[in-house]
């Protein structure tokens, strides 16, 4: 009887997903219902939980409940804690959703609405989830160790150093590429930067309310630090309008580049209980929400999708990113699809407070489902906008002018009719003074998330209030992710140079922290400021670096999942790892060799780098650089990123090579070689 | 809240546990409960410096890495 209802209920969720499919792939020539696009996700992402989720737990990886878990095993009450399954999925998630998943889908939407949702679903099921899936229950079974100790012990000590670089580099490129979704979103905006500017102090009270006034209270200090926010929003407006301070709030983008170097440096400086945790926890609960909330507003407001399915730019002479569909649509999707980043979440705090082994495929594969889905409504919101007001945002001035005007010419002549008074008319609606070149994602999607909110809640009049409730959201998790990220990096940083130079280790040392978080500062401050001058938006260079690198850190996490399934003599199943491994890999290093070499200077650095090279030498000065000098910086700066992509693909090479290199030996043994802790292990007091 | 109505006061502070454990807020009683279990009889940290030392281990160790 159960069974019988088991498969009825799991029948019909495959009739309504093929159903919303059918709307999806038949509205041809009319626009379609977001709730069919939505709805079309969810069931996916059942089916694919209960059936592929549940194929790889119980036949690839065999989990089993008799082995104890690190969270078990070494359970202090503090790091290892066996955490309830549902608790645990919602403090991974929240761990694993970031900015990503909302602007590589915004960017992708140039090519219609089709094309990324596609990849969103077909990626996160077979590439994605098992990734997070996978490399949790690798890092479980060796006792909650990180990334580059399981590549260490797995494939050998060269390639685990090799993996670290790799994590480094990536990480100031995504520091970068953060900033600079920030500084397109507050360029010329007053009432966002003073929004955002108001976080500063709102966390700084938190902090000391959470330290001093009430010692641990986090909840109570989150309630007001919301409400201080909200009315810092409210407020904005007055500020924007005022005539002394409006100006003074109004910045240009290398001002506010300048603004986020000194805020990175002095933000990771600070004690963390100051500034980083309050934050942190402020953005937390924001994310949460909004998340929820914009899900909601999906299915009661119901918006139709003004993208059509496929756009023109599908053969890659789209303005917001250029390159074709293949491989650049892959590279562009990153977070929402596949993330190498997660693996360093999968192996990081969330195995330590795994109960359960069978708890995996919730926690590891629906957790990133559940970040695809918040991919796919950042591509639904992108996608209510009228294709005319995405583009004028997202398309660089050296593309459609820097006037309502000549921007409404320049895209009515794609197909894309708009007015020049429409453009300004949702900047009016938005209260701001421009949309032209937003390119980074965020303020499409506040413009998208204001649309939906404020037909939900508020109307027209209550658009503004949502644009700039959207814009700190996001601002806010990025600036707290700088914060987090050069941490990070600073620490990593100080342990390379601490086999170089022993005292630069030292971690207890001030002089040689602040030398390290100047030096990891330096480094994303220096992408960031080139990508804020770039001639192309910055988006251009920077988001795909980050969609190269950050795939490429998954194709690594996937060739260690690889590896140890083959060393588990569970080759049989190598396909599930294997598979993905493989399109990332295609991808990755098509997207990468052509960011290299392609003769576009639009997509090739080197073609760009000669470009600006040659022009300077005949004496020539390109727009929008105004000197030869800075003719000679754009080239300059092109080299560095050809260099740095470069770097990303010999790195997969190489992973490539001793990845295969093991799994060939592996083959060979007749038993599983595999380094997993005995599932015998003693519980408590064990430790190395 | 509803301090009559034990069950639903019950349930209200567990669902407050499990928000603060998926948000990582410290939560004292938590300690305080897994230290009663692990080293009963052993002098327990003052709510402050529990709270102290939560923030700094969340927050000041190599961890911390979040994503995108």
């Amino acid at each position: 009887m159960k069974a019988i209802r088991s498969f009825a209920g799991w029948a019909a969720i495959a009739v309504v997903g093929a159903l919303s499919f059918a709307a999806l792939a038949l509205g041809r020539g009319q626009s379609v219902n977001a709730v069919w696009l939505v709805t079309a996700g969810l069931c996916v992402y059942l089916i694919a939980y209960r059936f592929y989720g549940q194929f790889i737990a119980h036949r690839v990886l065999r989990l089993d409940d008799a082995r104890t878990t690190p969270a078990v095993r070494h359970n202090d009450g503090m790091d290892y804690v066996p955490t309830n399954k549902w608790v645990l999925y919602g403090h991974h998630f929240a761990a694993i959703a970031g900015a990503g998943p909302l602007v590589g889908p915004v960017l992708a939407a140039q090519m219609g609405f089709l094309p990324g949702t596609l990849w969103i679903l077909v990626g996160v099921v077979l590439a994605g989830a098992v990734q997070d899936f996978i490399v949790l229950f690798v890092s479980t079974r060796r006792d909650g160790k990180s990334l580059g100790q399981l590549i260490r012990m797995e494939l050998g000590p060269v390639p685990g150093s090799l993996a670290l670089v790799g994590v480094l580099a990536i990480m100031i490129i995504i520091l970068a590429v953060l900033a600079l979704v920030v500084v397109k979103a507050l360029t010329s905006s007053p009432w966002g930067l003073f929004t955002i500017a108001a976080t500063i102090p709102i966390a700084l009270l938190m902090g000391i309310y959470m330290r001093v006034i009430r010692p641990g209270r986090v909840g109570e200090a989150s309630i007001f630090g919301v409400v201080l926010l909200m009315l810092a929003i409210v407020f904005g407006r007055h500020i924007a309008e005022s005539p002394t301070w409006g100006p003074a709030f109004t910045l240009t983008g290398t001002q506010i580049a300048w603004a986020m170097i000194i805020y990175g440096a002095v933000a990771a400086s600070l004690p963390v209980w100051l500034m980083l945790a309050p934050r942190d926890y402020l953005s937390t609960f924001l994310k949460v929400g909004t998340i929820a909330a914009l899900a909601l507003g999906i299915y009661v407001v119901a918006p139709k999708l003004a993208m059509p399915a496929v756009t023109q730019f599908v053969d890659g002479t789209g303005p917001v990113f250029s390159g074709k569909l293949f491989p650049f649509l892959f590279i562009t999707i990153a977070c929402g699809a596949v993330s190498g980043f997660h693996s360093l979440i999968s192996s990081g705090t969330t195995p330590k407070m795994l109960e359960k082994e069978s708890h995996m495929p919730l926690i590891g594969f629906a957790g990133m489902l559940t970040e695809s889905f918040v991919a796919l409504m950042a591509i639904t919101a992108a996608c209510v906008l009228e294709p005319g007001i995405y583009f004028a945002m997202n398309a660089p001035a050296a593309v459609v002018g820097s006037t309502p005007a000549q921007a409404a010419q320049v895209i009515s002549s794609w197909g894309f009719t708009i007015t020049p008074e429409a453009i300004t008319q949702v900047a009016r609606d938005i209260g701001e003074s421009t949309i032209l070149a937003r390119a980074g994602g965020a303020p499409t999607l506040a413009v998208g998330m204001a649309h939906i909110l404020g037909t939900a809640l508020g109307g027209q009049a209550m658009m503004a209030f949502w644009y700039h409730f959207a814009i700190l959201f996001e601002a806010l998790f990025i600036l707290t992710a700088v914060d987090a990220g050069t941490r990070v990096g600073r620490f990593m940083i100080q342990d390379m140079l601490g086999h170089v130079y022993k005292p630069l280790g030292d971690t207890d040392n001030l002089a040689a922290n602040l030398f390290a978080t100047a030096l990891c500062v330096g480094l994303w401050g220096w992408f960031l400021y080139q990508g804020v001058v770039d001639p192309l938006g910055g988006i251009n260079s920077l988001w795909q670096l980050f969609g190269v690198g950050n795939q490429m850190l998954a194709g690594i996490a996937l060739l260690l999942c690889t590896t140890v399934l083959v060393k588990m003599k569970r080759e049989r199943y190598v396909w599930v790892t294997l598979v993905p491994t493989a399109w990332l890999l295609v991808t990755t290093l098509t997207a990468g060799v052509q960011k290299v070499f392609h003769p576009d200077p639009k997509i090739g650095f080197l073609a760009l780098a000669h470009k600006f090279s040659d022009a300077a030498e005949r004496g020539v000065v390109l727009a929008p650089a105004k000197s030869i000098a800075e003719m000679q910086r754009v080239a300059f700066n092109n080299y560095v990123d050809a260099v740095v992509c470069g770097v990303f693909v010999l790195l997969v090479l190489a992973m490539c090579f001793f990845a295969a290199r093991t799994c060939f030996k592996a083959l060979r043994e007749s038993r599983p070689t595999a380094r997993e802790i005995p599932s015998s292990f003693a519980p408590a007091g064990g430790g190395e | 809240m509803s301090g009559s109505d034990n069950g639903t006061f019950q349930r209200w502070q567990a669902f407050c546990g499990a928000c603060r454990q998926v948000f990582g807020m410290p939560d004292y009683d938590r300690y305080l409960a897994h230290a009663a279990v692990t080293h009963p009889g052993q002098p327990v940290m003052t709510r402050e410096a529990y709270a102290v030392q939560a923030i700094e281990r969340r927050y000041g160790g190599k961890g911390g890495a979040r994503c995108c």
